[in-house]
């Protein structure tokens, strides 16, 4: 124990909550010590206990928790034996945490400059506004949190954090549900800061890519339990317990040629892409689509203009950022919002309507599976409902015994206990509920899955599990499958072509590999340089993109790179031209 | 981290999770509030149903020889001034405040709540005109539309129920609306509608059964206030007609003898101030209840 040098040292903390009688364990005497100027990253899925283990250093424990046994050293302070006035002065002015939503820490009302007043301490808010490179500091501190991008608001809440010149920052997911080129500007941020300040900081995050990219250190925490501590470099090379191991193996990587499957011990074997071909029909297309938001006054464009097909057995990914129109896109080919212009089509019909006045023959053949596992299921209504449901409603099962035979049948088929099908979703795991998600979108027999950032919201062992499943459910079932997505490294293993979507406006597309091995567009190379991944050593796949300016003439809007790789025409931005 | 290979879990022995109404029952006893108050709701319940048990007297009829009698052990709580037993026609009273006020607050709550959810499920312009033509109901002072109604189409008690339910309806579909707004986003009822389900389908499988404690708190909240407007309305006259046993109209005929008989004015507003007491007491440990649920269960 280094207790003399280490600022912030943690010593075999157990921490429990009661319930129904009995104490249930979330932390089990996990010890950890972190030393100025160094970054501790606490790594674990979720229900690890990362969180509250961070949060002890706060002395911030969850309604109904409690230290069973273990300290709390914070800047050779006992945390839990402070009394209240000074755990106040040790909360932001020694430890300051940044959380992972900015949007929810900020006070509406509030504007920013008079919020980070708020917190304290000497520098001036334009100052600290500018330590954390807002552009226009003195301009951005008079507007509202709302009036920022998430991005810039993470960037207030890192500059309230070190206004009183803390020595401990905590962040707890700091990036996550943050585009991947603003998490590698806010990465970037933190990572200068730490050093400039001289702060110990300790990361949470279920992200090994942005573990790898940080942290000095890694603790591996499984059950409130830690599995492994190792120095980062160490551990990612030569990972000791296999718990580790395979959750390594399990993140994907911009490299796989294909996806990845990961066996018990953590090796990792990829199966080559399903071969789709050329003969196989087009399962549906869409031409010159366009899809406007808002009134006819002020109409912002969504899409603008994207056409694709998929073939029967194809996996054909829509990769972007947020509002880069994906999304949308896809629920305009559910019948969910109507398209402005182009046309879409299904090989049994024209898909221009609403799902509504689709003929339920047509309906049932394009699927939606969605990003949130929590909410596309009811949560008062039992998983064989949910599923049994589309079944009778489409009619694809007649009577209600056949419907609850399919049910079951159906559910074994996402490679669940056909028994699950009287559980309430509250009782299952955010990847069981996902497969069900996927068995009630199978249920109409469709032949267009849309899977819509269906594992964004999933750990990263249960994300692999996931996309096994529906890579075996394309082969077995011949499924045309949009597959939406921003994490590159996901695309690479599932998808056999890729569409890059920026604003609304497709910059490139062709094949997974084509596009992978030689990114033509400067917006997909930014992409694939801000992916984070799993590997301290590793080396960004392709050159820093240049500054960019679109080039697409009307006549001229593509440059071929052959196979049907082709790249929305750009051309370089002159330096001095950027703002 | 299961491979795809290893055989599903078996799920295990079905957890130990009561449905819930069973939790929901469960909270509520633990609550002293909530037991008191369903409780006392639950005795006037019963009074209102075993009256003719619990008293030999006929509650209507007259009978000048013991007219303003204080109380004794035949008349428990004395005789008003036709000679009519008080406690009797208290015991009988509860029925028709019981009867209309449930039969009321039963439609109230069922027509604010379809419309509460279709206005959140449809948005767009039937949100908007629903949302104004409420706000114009709203407006106007509740006793104030009884009183216009009553006076135009008698006193029926079935005119009051439909009077009661246009006055209450718009307060009940702003609550409901706006717990069925939260539930509208969510992902089953997309997938509900990108399966093409109708309104009413939609509304009925994946809406409603996730606002049922709004709709029961609304429901014990909105009982209270009508049974006040009802016993408002019979003491002002224009609630049940003479001789009909009940609260409100007791204490308008008894208030000029307050003096000589108390009993005959106190004990109907007992009886009133009870079941109001009651209803308030089981409302407010009901939404507590389920919000405590809702912390518990981190929802």
């Amino acid at each position: 124990m280094t207790a003399t040098t280490a600022i912030v040292s943690v010593d075999s903390l157990s921490v429990a909550y009661r319930s129904g009688g009995r104490d249930v364990s979330v932390v089990h005497e996990v010890s950890l010590d972190v030393r100025p100027g160094r970054t501790l990253a606490l790594v674990g899925e979720s229900g690890s206990g990362k969180s509250t283990v961070a949060a002890t250093l706060l002395g911030h424990l969850r309604h109904g928790s409690r230290v069973t046994a273990g300290t709390v050293r914070v800047d050779g302070a006992d945390v839990f034996a402070l009394p209240a006035r000074e755990l106040r002065r040790l909360r932001g002015g020694t430890v300051a945490m940044v959380g992972q939503n900015a949007g929810q820490a900020l006070t509406p009302s509030m504007r920013i400059g008079r919020q980070i007043a708020e917190v304290g301490g000497d520098i001036p808010v334009v100052d600290l506004l500018e330590q954390v490179r807002l552009p226009r500091p003195a301009e951005l501190a008079r507007r509202y949190p709302h009036e920022l991008s998430g991005g810039q608001q993470q960037r207030v809440a890192i500059a309230m954090a070190v206004a009183a010149r803390p020595k401990v920052l905590v962040l707890d997911e700091p990036t996550t549900g943050l585009d991947v080129v603003t998490q590698r500007g806010v990465l970037d941020l933190i990572g200068a800061l730490r050093d400039e300040l001289g702060l110990a900081a300790v990361l949470v995050s279920h992200d090994l890519g942005v573990v790898a990219h940080m942290a000095d250190e890694v603790t591996v925490l499984r059950s409130g339990r830690i599995v492994e501590a190792a120095p980062t470099g160490r551990l990612f090379a030569a990972p000791q317990d296999p718990y580790t191991r395979r959750l390594l193996a399990s993140v994907p990587r911009l490299d796989d040629a294909g996806l990845a499957l990961v066996g018990e011990a953590g090796e990792r074997e990829v199966r080559p892409r399903a071969v789709v071909s050329d003969a196989s029909p087009v399962a549906v297309s869409a031409r010159d689509l366009t899809v406007d938001y808002g009134s006819s006054r002020a109409v912002t464009r969504a899409v603008d203009g994207v056409s694709f097909e998929v073939r029967r057995g194809e996996v054909l990914a829509l990769v972007g950022e947020s509002g880069s129109g994906k999304s949308t896109l896809a629920w305009a080919l559910a019948g969910l919002r109507a398209p402005s212009g182009g046309a879409m089509t299904h090989e049994s019909g024209d898909l221009a309507g609403p799902a509504r006045k689709r003929p339920l023959s047509l309906r049932r053949r394009v699927q939606l599976v969605f990003q949130n596992a929590d909410t596309s299921l009811n949560p008062r209504r039992s998983v064989g409902d949910a599923v049994r449901r589309p079944l009778r409603f489409f009619g694809t099962a007649g009577s209600r015994a056949e419907a609850a035979a399919r049910a079951r049948q159906l559910i074994s088929d996402v490679r669940l206990d056909p028994a699950f099908v009287d559980r309430l979703p509250a009782q299952l795991s955010g990847g069981q509920r996902q497969r069900i998600g996927i068995a009630r979108a199978l249920a109409g027999e469709p032949d267009v899955l849309i899977a819509d950032e269906i594992t964004t919201a999933l750990d990263v062992s249960v994300q692999a599990d996931v996309l096994r499943l529906l890579d075996d459910l394309r082969r077995e079932r011949e499924l045309a499958c949009l597959f939406i997505s921003h994490d590159l490294a996901v695309v690479r293993g599932i998808a056999d072509r890729v569409v890059v979507l920026r604003n609304g406006v497709v910059v490139e597309e062709g094949p997974t590999d084509a596009v992978f091995a030689d990114p033509g567009h400067p917006y997909t190379r930014q992409l694939m340089v801000a992916a984070l991944e799993p590997d301290p050593d590793t080396r960004p796949l392709v050159a820093d993109a240049p500054e960019w300016t679109d080039a697409a003439e009307p006549d001229d809007v593509w440059t071929e790179l052959g196979d049907g790789h082709r790249v929305r025409r750009w051309s370089p931005l002159a330096r001095e031209g950027v703002a | 981290m299961t491979t795809l290979e290893t055989p599903a879990p078996a799920p295990a022995a079905p957890l130990a999770k009561p449905s819930t109404a069973a939790r929901a029952w469960r909270t509520l006893r633990s609550s002293r509030a909530a037991t008191i108050g369903l409780a006392i709701v639950a005795v006037h319940v019963l009074i209102a149903l075993l009256a003719p048990v619990l008293t030999s007297y006929d509650p209507i009829a007259n009978n000048a020889d013991q007219a303003l009698l204080g109380p004794s052990w035949e008349h428990l709580a004395g005789t008003d001034q036709y000679g009519r037993d008080v406690l009797t026609r208290v015991l009988y009273g509860g029925r028709y405040a019981l009867g209309v006020s449930v039969t009321a607050t039963l439609l109230t709550v069922a027509l604010g709540t379809v419309a509460g959810c279709a206005a959140a499920l449809r948005g767009g312009w039937f949100d908007d005109v629903l949302g104004r033509v409420l706000d114009a109901v709203l407006s106007v002072p509740p006793v104030l539309v009884l009183l216009v109604v009553v006076t135009a189409l008698g006193t029926g008690p079935s005119v009051i129920v439909l009077a009661i339910a246009v006055v209450y309806v718009p307060q009940v579909v702003r609550v409901v609306r706006g717990a069925a707004l939260a539930i509208v986003p969510a992902d089953y009822v997309t997938a509900a509608r990108a399966r093409g389900e109708g309104t009413w389908a939609i509304l009925r499988r994946e809406v409603l059964p996730n606002i049922t404690d709004v709709v029961c708190v609304e429901f014990a909240m909105r009982a209270s206030w009508v049974v006040l407007l009802i016993s408002s309305l019979s003491f002002l006259g224009f609630g049940a007609d003479p001789p009909t046993p009940d609260w409100g109209l007791m204490v308008a005929e008894n208030r000029t003898a307050i003096t000589v008989v108390p009993m005959a004015s106190l004990a109907p507003i007992i009886a009133l101030a009870t079941l109001v007491i009651g209803l308030n007491l089981a409302a407010d440990a009901l939404s507590k209840a389920w919000g405590v649920d809702r912390v518990r269960e981190g929802r």
